[in-house]
């Protein structure tokens, strides 16, 4: 009999919150200084400096906490973590353990085309640590390594959520919507590049309709969307394969390594480190009062999904479209300007999808209001849609507007009736056979004879017109 | 020191010439004694040209500007070796200054030196000290106390008006009262932490120690205040110096703590402390047997907590941006030579043990249960302060002991047995002369009192230092 | 000897601090530690019932910052006490575990 096995996946998010200082002291923020060049007495843990904490990260914290559905506790509270590492000059985090900021919540999100949730556990704020560069190419076969202490002291969250995620897929689904909220609220810039965004999973197995969890595997070392999936799935491979040749999974923590597209086992449980968490005695207890609470509740904008619901009701757009959207904030902006400008909301969609998402992406984005002229032409039909592509283009390589453009380029489309007529005239008495052919019934020579015209007025004859004086003269 | 900074006033001396004065008595006395780690002579001398050029311009930073201080060296003065009596920060000049520091300095007050203490303040004797022990200026085959001891003996001595000390468990009060001058722990809170060299940031505390109770209460006016540096400072006004009418006495409610004179207690520091008590009570003050049967546990709290947080805050001592560094192959071993290098035996015992109590496995045995058995101690306290103004107790079980005689590390835990209780609660606490031993040895009274009551300990305090000496004057 | 900690436990805190001890050092404060323990259990018989703990204290208004940027220390001066630097960077030995 082969056992089948369920997977449980559960998260936790390292975010650097994107305020202008740091943490605990009022050193910069700035990503890419000089090594070394954003440290003062108090990030350095010099002897005898104090942290003092930064009002944003909290906020921040509080804001992201009613983002997600949490429960704000008006007290909480700092612990240390101690432990020894290059990167930690103080050798203890300050973190929360015991009474974290925020408790529970969690995060809505379309997951194979269902409305899911996934439930957290907590989001606390704790203290970042430097970065190391190694001599060699790991940590491991380095001679040494180099610590830069710009990024010690940032403000982080851990965002904890609880064991709920049933497939590598869902979990980088979920990593990707939690990633679209915090951009939503601006509280992080949510770099996994620059590190501004991390994740470590734990994954376990149990046999399915079970309800005893096995033993969890803590994944690390997962830098992207990408390894995050792929790791998760390489562990539910391992692991099933352990399970089905009656092997047992030790609790553990692995690392994930990209190159070789494998995990390899970093310590067990037995080596799990003693971090002899206690209250940091340089830090009150923090009280948040209930009008610190409100204020940032109202600072708090529309969040993906509910922006994604509003697409879908107020402007029609399908799930696809409002998918988009609300997943590419800066198109979905692109749209709520453009639609103000009394354009229809799947003109506008069918743009931005189109020719414009592939230019975008490439070359960036252009203002509303000259999206919005080129959209006004087509709409009243001073230019074509193949006319609307090649200003486009135009528009990325020149200042002008695109009436400017039109104009200077000479594209006005042709819809005067008698100088079409002339065309169609000439067209249809060069091609006798044709017409006789059309007129026994060969329907689609119609298209022929349009293509013929356009190609004869360069592209700038107004389809509308063609079509219908062809047919005139086609005897229809 | 009020006559003193007339002097200076009315320029019949200059702030040079006062801290030449001192600079001869350090040359002097200091040899014998070993007060001083660091003696900044050039420094001192500058900083008083410099206060002397204020006062001819008729622009002196305070009443008190020119007149010299010395700094306990786990107190960070920017440039100045700040070593902790460590060996492990013995090339370690900070840059930057302690809040306290800042505030002198903003004062006026030209900074001598550095004085010695037990290592990273961790001692009642000042015995632990990479540089050796500081003596007692009354018998230098004694102890000066710790581990603020440098301080302690540099102004008993004379080679300084007045010091700061820091005191985590009576670190400033133990000390005064072996070298027979007045020591003061503020409120915790009351003044900044912020540059002093953390042992264990709950119970540490930065004071003033002098002559007299009014030139504590002079320099103590210019260290407390709120510092946005320090999250765990007080939000409170500034203090202000109080005039000494005496009239507190008057329905004064003293309590009495039996617990503080029993068993252990010297007959001497009894009989001084007792006399003490009689010419209050004599003058209108009423002495109310209290208890505080909690503070039988006050030492093994504070050890527990002392040790646990130490053992954290030490942690950052790792060899990599300043101090002792040990190489080795890879950085575990580089931590563990460079500390073992660099800390002393005393350092290391007290890092192991906390060390112990917070490992996962005895968290709620020790540490945790010391955090409530904390908060029985605050409760009896405050509870004792709602029915009395203040309590007053000998400062130490004994007057100072000889250098070498304490053995045992617990035996000299022991001599905070009295002190430790106002760390762990948090309250102000007084130490000054009452009296000497008929082997002439310092002896010390302790007065304590309620949250912020600095005003009214130093007013009780001045009127047992009236009837003790009859005012006793730094100048 | 017998006692509250082993000396395997001795030379397990030591590790957890760091400290390169001796073996007369691991004796001595084996000792020690057994001494002060034993010390520190009277506390264990004191009845906490309900009680609270107190990390702090006194009770404080825990006053924040604003994000406001300050200046840092230049670079030179950050690197002026370690012993090794390069580079602008501080330099450490290889590293032998890795850490989250
Ligand atoms: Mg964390
Ligand atoms: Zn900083």
């Amino acid at each position: 009999m082969v056992t089948k096995y369920d997977t449980v996946i559960g998260l936790e998010i390292h975010v650097a919150l994107q305020t202008e200082s740091k943490f605990i002291c009022g050193c910069s923020t700035e990503f890419g200084a000089p090594p070394n060049s954003h440290c003062c007495p108090i990030c350095l843990g010099l002897p005898g400096a104090l942290p003092v904490l930064n009002e944003k990260a909290v906020e921040y914290a509080i804001k992201t906490g009613m983002a997600l559905n949490c429960e704000i506790n008006r007290f909480s509270k700092f612990d240390r973590k101690n432990y020894f590492y290059p990167d930690m000059p103080t050798a203890y985090q300050i973190t929360q353990d015991a009474f974290p900021i925020c408790s529970k919540g969690y995060l809505e999100y379309y997951y194979e085309d269902k409305l899911i949730k996934t439930s957290l556990n907590r989001i606390h704020l704790e203290c970042e640590a430097g970065k190391l560069i190694h001599s060699g190419d790991s940590i491991i076969d380095s001679d040494f390594s180099l610590v830069d202490y710009n990024r010690a002291g940032i403000a982080l969250i851990e965002i904890v959520t609880e064991p709920d995620m049933s497939a590598p897929k869902q979990a980088r689904t979920f990593l990707e919507q939690l990633r679209l909220l915090l951009n939503y609220i601006g509280v992080s810039d949510t770099k996994m590049e620059e590190g501004s965004l991390r994740c470590d999973a734990n994954i376990s197995l149990k046999p399915r309709g079970s309800t005893v969890l096995g033993p969890k595997v803590e994944l690390k070392n997962l830098n992207s969307f990408r390894s995050l999936e792929r790791g998760l799935e390489y562990e539910e491979q391992r692991q099933t394969e352990v399970l089905e040749q009656g092997g047992e999974i030790r609790q553990e923590t692995r690392t994930w390594n990209e190159r070789t597209g494998k995990t390899a086992s970093m310590r067990s449980k037995g080596d799990a480190p003693d971090y002899r968490f206690f209250p940091e005695p340089d830090l009150p207890p923090l009280n948040i009062d209930e009008s610190r609470v409100e204020a940032i509740s109202l600072s708090i904008p529309e969040l993906p999904l509910e922006r994604l619901h509003r697409l879908e009701s107020e402007y029609g757009l399908s799930r696809y479209e409002s998918t988009f959207l609300t997943n590419y904030p800066e198109f979905g902006g692109l749209f709520f300007e453009l639609i103000g400008k009394k354009l229809q909301s799947g003109a506008v969609v069918n743009f931005l999808m189109g020719d414009y998402a592939r230019l975008a992406r490439e070359k960036g984005h252009l203002t509303a209001s000259r999206i919005g002229e080129l959209l006004e032409i087509l709409k009243e039909g001073l230019i074509n849609n193949n006319q609307g592509k090649d200003v486009l283009e135009e528009l990325y390589k020149s200042e002008q507007s695109p009436r400017e453009i039109v104009k200077e380029k000479g594209w006005e489309m042709v819809s005067d009736a008698s100088e079409l007529e002339g065309v169609i005239a000439r067209i249809l008495s060069e091609n006798p056979e044709l017409v006789s052919r059309y007129e026994n019934g060969e329907d689609k020579l119609f298209g022929f004879f349009v293509g013929q015209v356009m190609r004869a007025t360069r592209g700038k004859g107004d389809p509308e017109v063609v079509n219908s004086l062809l047919r005139k003269e086609l005897g229809q | 020191m009020k006559k003193l900074a007339q002097l200076l006033e009315s320029k019949q001396v200059s702030s040079e010439e006062v801290a030449q004065k001192y600079l001869n008595r350090i040359k002097e006395k200091d040899s014998e004694i070993n007060a001083f780690i660091t003696v900044d002579e050039d420094g001192v001398l500058q900083q008083a040209r410099a206060a002397d050029q204020r006062r001819a311009q008729g622009s002196p930073l305070s009443k008190w500007d020119g007149i010299p201080i010395a700094i306990k060296d786990n107190i960070s003065t920017q440039g100045l070796l700040t070593s902790c009596a460590s060996k492990f920060l013995s090339n370690y000049k900070p840059v930057f200054d302690a809040t306290v520091v800042s505030k002198l300095k903003q004062a006026g007050l030209p900074i001598i030196g550095k004085t010695n203490l037990d290592e990273f303040a961790m001692g009642s004797s000042t015995e632990y000290s990479t540089y050796g022990a500081t003596c007692n200026p009354h018998d230098i085959e004694r102890v000066s106390g710790g581990s603020s001891g440098g301080s302690a003996a540099a102004v008993a001595a004379e080679m300084i008006p007045w010091a700061l000390g820091t005191d985590t468990g009576g670190s400033i009060r133990q000390p005064a009262s072996f070298c027979g001058v007045v020591g003061l722990k503020p409120t915790y809170g009351r003044v900044s932490r912020f540059g002093v060299v953390a042992l264990a940031p709950s119970l540490d505390h930065v004071g003033p120690l002098a002559k007299s109770v009014e030139d504590v209460a002079i320099l103590f006016s210019l260290l407390a205040g709120s510092d946005p540096g320090d999250s765990t400072s007080a939000q409170i006004g500034p203090f202000a110096v109080p005039s000494w009418d005496g009239s507190v006495v008057k329905g004064l409610k003293i309590g009495v703590p039996e617990e503080f004179f029993s068993t252990g207690l010297n007959s001497e520091v009894e009989q001084a402390v007792r006399n003490s008590l009689k010419m209050l009570e004599e003058q209108g003050a009423t002495l109310i047997p209290i208890s505080l049967a909690s503070n039988a546990y006050a030492i093994d709290t504070y050890l527990t907590i002392v040790t646990a947080e130490a053992s954290s805050s030490l942690a950052r001592f790792d060899g990599i941006r300043y101090g002792e560094r040990v190489d080795a192959e890879d950085t575990n071993t580089m931590y563990a030579k460079s500390r073992a290098a660099g800390f002393g035996t005393e350092v290391k015992r007290r890092i192991m043990l906390g060390t112990y109590v917070l490992s996962a496995s005895q968290y709620e045995a020790y540490y945790e249960q010391a955090q409530k058995v904390r908060t029985i101690i605050k409760q009896e306290v405050s509870e004792a302060l709602k029915q009395v103004d203040v309590i007053i107790t000998p400062t130490t079980p004994t007057p100072a002991f000889k250098i070498g005689e304490k053995r045992d590390p617990l035996e000299l835990y022991l001599s905070d047995l009295y002190t430790a209780i106002a760390n762990l609660s948090g309250v102000p606490a007084l130490s000054l002369p009452c009296g000497t031993t008929s082997a002439g040895l310092p002896m010390g009274v302790q007065v304590m009192g309620d949250y912020f009551s600095e005003e009214l300990i130093l007013q009780v305090g001045s009127l047992i230092e009236q009837g003790v000496g009859g005012g006793v004057s730094g100048d | 000897m017998s006692g509250l900690i082993s000396r395997d436990e001795v030379i397990r805190i030591a590790d957890l601090a760091r400290l390169d001890l001796s073996d007369t050092e691991v004796e001595q404060y084996q000792k020690d530690l057994n001494n002060l323990l034993s010390s520190g259990k009277k506390l264990q018989n004191v009845d906490v019932n309900d009680t609270k703990k107190t990390s702090h204290a006194v009770s404080m208004v825990h006053e924040l910052r604003k994000d406001e940027v300050e200046a840092s220390l230049p670079q030179e001066v950050v690197l002026s006490a370690g012993s090794k630097v390069m580079d602008g960077f501080f330099q450490v030995p290889r590293i032998v575990e890795e850490q989250e």
